[in-house]
């Protein structure tokens, strides 16, 4: 053996270790881009449908911190102020106390808005303008905004409306945000017009409250809308959470009196619009008039400043149709279709088109 | 046999420099570059044109402050400018910054044949290597703290700050101590970013003869991820795009701080590291002189 062997020996145990580091490294990318979580669906004693439901209705989910994210296929256009609305994912961070009391937290990328509920004033901040709008917390449109960050009180809200015209079943079990939960299904009665196929609960196996909200529509086995927990703790929360002091340089004004800070969907009508319900269960029809969309639509906060409204072109979003109730624009997505007619009246639900021009008709 | 290769084994066995020595004539060669210290003053000019522009542009303009971006969260706050300020040039300038040096540390050794007298000398292949890496980490330190300090002052002297506080992106205050701990925050974990461009840069320039196929390279790497993250139906690329987690950055001026995007963009740029400076090893070790 001579010394240049040597030489040459190490170096090959020196490119292997090299080689060695770089191959961990291109394996330690493929680990980190694996989706975590989705583990084996735990083990639970059976319980009934029945008895899932009545648990959930009455829970009390108490105090606890979250963070949530939203799964949006919906199809609906980006709307302005509201990038949440557009497909793709989101999420947002969740604290209450289970008083009442609330701090909602949606990030983007280099913004934030901040939604606290304090018992008394609800506070909504936005990073981008630096503005915070204040309103009285009694449960108003404004604070009402908040809770659709919040999958337990949407899928609690969704179950109550539904259940009586669905067939309700509990699939097996699931883990959400670390928990074990079991899958609470609903699917429509034969008798229901609806463009969903089924909604899907996963309800926490010791709590009981809801942890996963996901809506499936006909002809597609992707989820049109998911929203449920990342991450969730029960427990005591920081009380300083549910207080907002608004920072220094701040503007503060009362909120617009038709539009909180999540205003922008759609189905959330702006105040003085009567909106009359059509139908019960999935086939629901609300059938609204007398106000505008391009309020509903409208981005709110730039509406608080003053500014003139943006119109949005509606035959941008639809296709025109027209029958024996008149004509107007067709919306559909996934998961909901919406005429708003050329009279200003808007019918909005679950449903087909059929269903809706008879709610417009009647 | 025995006998025959130890006098052979001591007498062709490199006396090896202690590294200390070897880092510090590295980091000399580096810091006396002019290169690297007008890359550094043009470094430090962006947290103060930034500020220039937002007071003295933003200041005249009725009506409510601020914009989108973290550009528009700096006026009247000013400690947001060093972490506005890095993410700005994290985009572009500090990797092109930490390139340059990772180029010329040994394709522009090569070029000016430089290289095959370090080759030679008394010193072993891996030392070389890390005497290498050694110094495009302490250019990419220097320049982010560069641009950190050169912000703070800025901060300091044109924007002025809400009460000597900082108004995080969540609408909450937070005082000048922990402000700068979030500070400090951003420069660990953007000096880890720019590690992984760095040992990349290094791997590609162990390959090559020519410092600018390096720069070209990574630059136009850098811009193709970028493409590629603009792209929906390349969804499931993202998580192994080292440009996906960048915005992450901006996580430190949330409160409560959220981590994660933080800790897992982090764990990327490890796993880059590793793959860049494994490369880089394994073709010196092999490199003919």
């Amino acid at each position: 053996m001579t010394a240049q062997d040597k030489t040459s020996g190490q170096g090959t145990t020196g490119r292997r270790v090299a080689a060695g580091v770089a191959v961990a490294g291109a394996v330690g990318l493929g680990l980190l881009a694996l989706p975590g979580g989705a583990g084996a669906a735990p083990e639970l004693p059976p319980v009934s449908a029945e008895e899932l439901v009545s648990s959930v209705l009455t829970a009390d989910i108490g105090a606890f911190d979250g963070t949530v994210e939203l799964d949006n296929a919906l199809g609906l256009p980006a709307l302005p102020g509201m990038p949440q609305a557009a497909d793709g994912d989101s999420t947002a961070r969740v604290w209450s106390d289970g008083e009442g009391r609330g701090r909602v937290q949606l990030p983007t990328d280099s913004g934030e808005r901040t939604l606290v509920s304090d018992g008394e004033t609800f506070w909504a901040w936005n990073s981008e303008d630096q503005t915070v709008h204040t309103a009285p917390a009694d449960g108003g449109p404004a604070e009402r905004e908040s809770a659709v960050a919040d999958p337990t009180a949407a899928a609690t809200e969704a179950l109550d409306a539904l259940r009586t015209s669905s067939d309700v079943r509990v699939d097996g079990t699931a883990e959400v945000a670390g928990r074990a939960a079991y899958e609470l299904v609903l699917t429509p009665a034969a008798s229901e017009r609806t463009l969903l196929r089924e909604v899907r609960l996963a309800v926490d196996a010791e709590h009981r409250v809801p942890l996963r909200l996901t809506v499936l529509a006909n002809g597609s086995t992707e989820p049109a809308l998911q929203l449920g927990f990342t991450e969730l703790r029960f427990g005591p929360q920081d009380a300083s959470l549910f207080t907002f002091t608004p920072p220094p340089g701040a503007t503060v004004e009362p909120a617009p009196a038709h539009a909180g800070p999540m205003a922008g969907k759609p189905e959330r009508l702006p105040d003085g619009v009567e909106p009359t319900v059509v139908g019960d269960g999935w086939d629901t029809v609300v059938v609204a008039s007398g106000g505008d969309l391009a309020g509903a639509l409208d981005d709110p906060s730039r509406e608080g400043r003053g500014e003139g409204r943006p119109n949005i072109d509606l035959s941008a979003l639809g296709t025109p149709v027209s029958g024996p109730w008149g004509s107007g624009t067709l919306i559909s997505t996934a998961v909901a279709s919406a005429i708003i007619t050329d009279d200003g009246r808007v019918a909005a639900g679950a449903v087909p088109e059929q269903v809706l021009t008879e709610a417009l008709g009647q | 046999m025995t006998t025959a290769v130890l006098p052979a084994g001591a007498a062709t066995a490199p006396r090896s420099a202690p590294l200390g020595r070897l880092l510090g004539a590295e980091l000399t060669w580096v810091l006396r570059r002019p290169r690297t210290l007008v890359m550094l003053g043009v470094l430090a000019l962006i947290p103060v044109v930034i500020a220039i522009g937002v007071t003295v542009v933003g200041g005249d303009v009725p009506g409510p402050r601020g914009g989108p971006g973290l550009i528009g969260a700096i006026a009247g706050n000013g400690l947001v400018l060093p972490v506005a300020s890095i993410t700005l040039a994290l985009a572009l300038l500090l990797p092109m910054a930490v390139t340059t040096a990772a180029a010329d540390a040994i394709a522009g050794e090569a070029a000016s044949g430089t290289l095959r007298g370090l080759l030679l000398a008394p010193v072993g292949r891996l030392r070389l290597v890390v005497m290498k890496a050694f110094g495009v980490l302490v250019v990419a330190t220097l320049a982010v703290l560069v641009i950190a300090v050169a912000g703070l002052l800025a901060a300091l002297v044109v924007v002025g700050s809400a009460d000597g506080q900082l108004v995080t992106l969540s609408g909450t205050t937070i005082g000048l101590g922990e402000a700068l701990g979030r500070v400090l925050i951003m420069v660990v974990w953007t000096v880890g970013q720019l590690a992984a461009v760095g040992a990349v840069a290094l791997a590609l320039s162990s390959l090559t003869e020519h410092p600018m196929v390096v720069l070209a390279s990574v630059l136009g790497g850098l811009i193709v991820f970028g493409v590629l993250s603009a792209i929906p139906a390349l969804d499931w690329l993202q998580p192994y795009l080292l440009t996906s987690g960048w915005t992450a950055g901006a996580d430190v001026l949330r409160d409560p701080m959220v981590w994660d995007g933080l800790v897992e963009s982090s764990l990327r740029a490890l796993c880059y590291t590793a793959v860049g400076g494994g490369l880089a090893t394994y073709r010196m070790l092999r490199r003919d002189a």
